[in-house]
């Protein structure tokens, strides 16, 4: 997976009330509402500054505290290409694989990343790069697991896949 | 392998699992609050899934937004209602109290046993040897189609906790001295492990506020090998409960081991916004109370309760002050009222309210206003999180709350204690 856009930069232990407030908790979502409330416990503009394909690099334990979905969701609906930090908040880091959003470990690139520079990411390769500075890191590796439900478009298309070959498997068997 | 591997193995159908490793696992209970059974019967539906693989295996509880006070919430928890009866679950606690209180409670925690929940403070359960955890909605949606999610098999630290508390000094102070010294990522991805002498005279109670705040810590899950307490707790829970406890191999089954002398521990307190700030509750008297939150899955269970009343027999609350107390379950508030617990509060001037979340979810009364102080035995004191993002949230003990309450002022509960807290 290859991804370049631009750096939106954020500081260390950013937690989830912040990246999604619960006010704007819903039990079932208009399409582009989730994105319409990124981010807003720290800049309320943000959602109307954010573009498709923009990258959030966040500081240590990005995403840390409550476990909602929507702190992943938000950011993939907001058409987020990569989440950057050199650590992750552990449910965080489950939710963005299974929301299909690519999470990215990179240590030190909070200090290598200012506002606004074009990253480039590749994943197949392991490697990012700050095209306006020049800094380059190598990736530690991706559970092969996770890279693939991210390449699949998440847990949800997983699970569609499994349940239809059951099906098949069950009619089959009835047949 | 560590005994959380063993529990991983054992519902991955495997003899051993290595750190590191993914795997499926198939849980024994599955915690959905009335948020979590909303989206994930939704995302369900989504990914095309009508019937749910294992009903026996879902508990559903109404604690963050029940009573609901949003109409939309209302309407979801009606449907949530027809979806449970649909679907066939039988275990389901509306108003019964929080998820990871009455999950212990009722007797669904036992040792060895997985227990995956859509809430991060699910961690708590791990106080009984279990491995305890939180998942999104997605994960869970897929279980409810699939009958299994994937896990990663974690490192495991160890806190050999030894030595005896000062005055005032309960399992909460431990949890933030942990925060203070490592961090609030003091253990990104890890299980943490609570062990040495201290852990094992503690009761349930004390462990199980131990094991709720390492979601804070970063941690997956935590862990306390069972043992005579854990074996009685359960035995009065689930006296039907066939459970066998894994045990750890070895020190070498760790990836680290931190020796950690509570003697030398005050009363703490966590100033805002960062877990990991921490003073001693002594040298805060220049913080004026507005409100103090007392219950929460942290600190609502019954043993809070008879601190905070022996704190608090006798006394008012600070004229400026005002206390919101949200019992933990049902089962904690009428015990409490049987022992004159809710008396004793109350005479001092708090509002004791429904059993749930409390204000802790932002979802029940007690909102903050701007610039207002709080002090609270919940876990977190994120911006915002219990109203106003101008609001500050300082987290303590149960005994350190109610003496603040009491003073008006962040005090250390030894100052105010009749006699020492007896553990």
């Amino acid at each position: 997976m290859h991804i370049k856009g631009r750096a939106w930069t954020f500081g260390r232990n950013i937690n989830t009330d912040l990246i999604y407030p619960k006010m704007w908790f819903r039990p079932t979502y208009e399409p582009g509402e989730m994105a319409s409330h990124l981010m807003v416990g720290i800049d309320e503009e943000f959602p109307k500054k954010v573009k498709r394909g923009d990258v959030i690099v966040g500081g240590q334990n990005f995403g840390c505290g409550s476990s909602r979905e929507e702190a992943a969701a938000a950011m993939k609906e907001a058409g987020i290409g990569a989440v950057v930090a050199p650590s992750f908040g552990r449910i965080y880091t489950r939710n963005c694989i299974n929301v299909g959003l690519p999470i990215v470990v990179s240590p030190g690139i909070d200090e290598h990343v200012t506002q606004g520079d074009e990253i480039e990411i590749d994943l197949a390769e392991g490697y990012i790069r700050n095209l306006r500075s020049g800094y380059e890191a190598r990736l530690p590796p991706m559970a092969p697991e996770s890279l693939r439900l991210i390449q699949d478009g998440g847990i949800a298309n997983y699970t569609r896949r499994v349940l239809e070959e059951r099906r098949k498997a069950s009619g089959a068997a009835l047949a | 392998m560590h005994a959380i591997s063993k529990i991983i193995a054992k519902h991955a159908d495997r003899k051993t699992v290595e750190v590191g490793e993914i795997v499926n696992v198939t849980p024994d209970y599955v915690m959905l609050n009335d948020r979590g059974a909303a989206r994930a019967a939704d995302l369900l539906r989504n990914m095309g899934g009508d019937r749910i693989c294992c009903p026996d295996q879902v508990v559903v509880v109404f604690d963050h937004h029940y009573p609901p006070i949003r109409q939309q919430d209302s309407i979801s928890q009606k449907r949530t209602r027809e979806w449970v009866k649909e679907q066939g679950i039988t275990k389901f606690h509306a108003g019964e109290g929080i998820g990871h209180v009455i999950f212990p409670e009722k007797g669904y925690a036992f040792p060895g046993a997985l227990i995956f929940g859509t809430d991060s403070h699910t961690v708590t359960n791990s106080a009984i040897g279990c491995l305890a955890t939180g998942l999104g909605h997605s994960d869970i949606a897929s279980y409810l189609a699939l009958g299994y999610n994937w896990l990663r098999v974690p490192e495991v630290i160890r806190f050999d906790l030894h030595g005896e508390f000062k005055p005032g000094v309960c399992a909460k102070d431990i949890a933030l001295r942990i925060a203070q010294l490592y961090g609030e990522d003091a253990a990104p991805y890890l299980g943490v492990e609570f062990s040495g002498p201290l852990t094992g005279k503690l009761p349930m109670s004390e462990r199980l506020v131990l094991c709720n705040m390492v979601i804070d810590f970063g941690a997956k899950t935590g862990y306390i090998q069972p043992d005579e307490i854990t074996a009685r707790f359960v035995a009065a829970r689930a006296p039907d409960r066939k459970w066998i406890a894994c045990t750890t191999d070895s020190d070498e089954d760790y990836g680290r081991i931190v020796d950690l002398d509570v003697s030398e521990i005050e009363p703490l307190v966590a100033i805002p916004h960062d877990l990991s700030d921490v003073r001693g509750a002594s040298k805060l008297s220049s913080v004026r109370i507005d409100e103090a939150v007392f219950g929460t899955c942290t600190g609502g269970r019954i043993e809070d309760f008879r601190i905070a009343a022996a704190i608090m027999k006798g006394r008012k609350l600070a004229p400026h002050t005002r206390m919101m107390v949200n019992p933990g379950s049902r089962e904690v508030y009428m015990q409490a009222m049987r022992e004159g617990l809710i008396d004793t509060m109350m005479q001092a001037g708090a509002q004791v309210g429904i059993t749930g979340c409390g204000p802790c979810s932002g979802c029940h009364q007690g909102m903050l206003a701007p610039a207002e102080n709080s002090i609270t035995n919940a876990s977190r004191n994120f911006r915002g999180r219990f109203g106003s993002p101008e609001a500050n949230i300082y987290v303590a003990s149960s005994a350190t709350v109610a003496a603040s309450a009491i003073a008006g002022c962040i005090v250390s509960p030894a100052d105010l204690m009749t006699h020492q807290l007896t553990h």
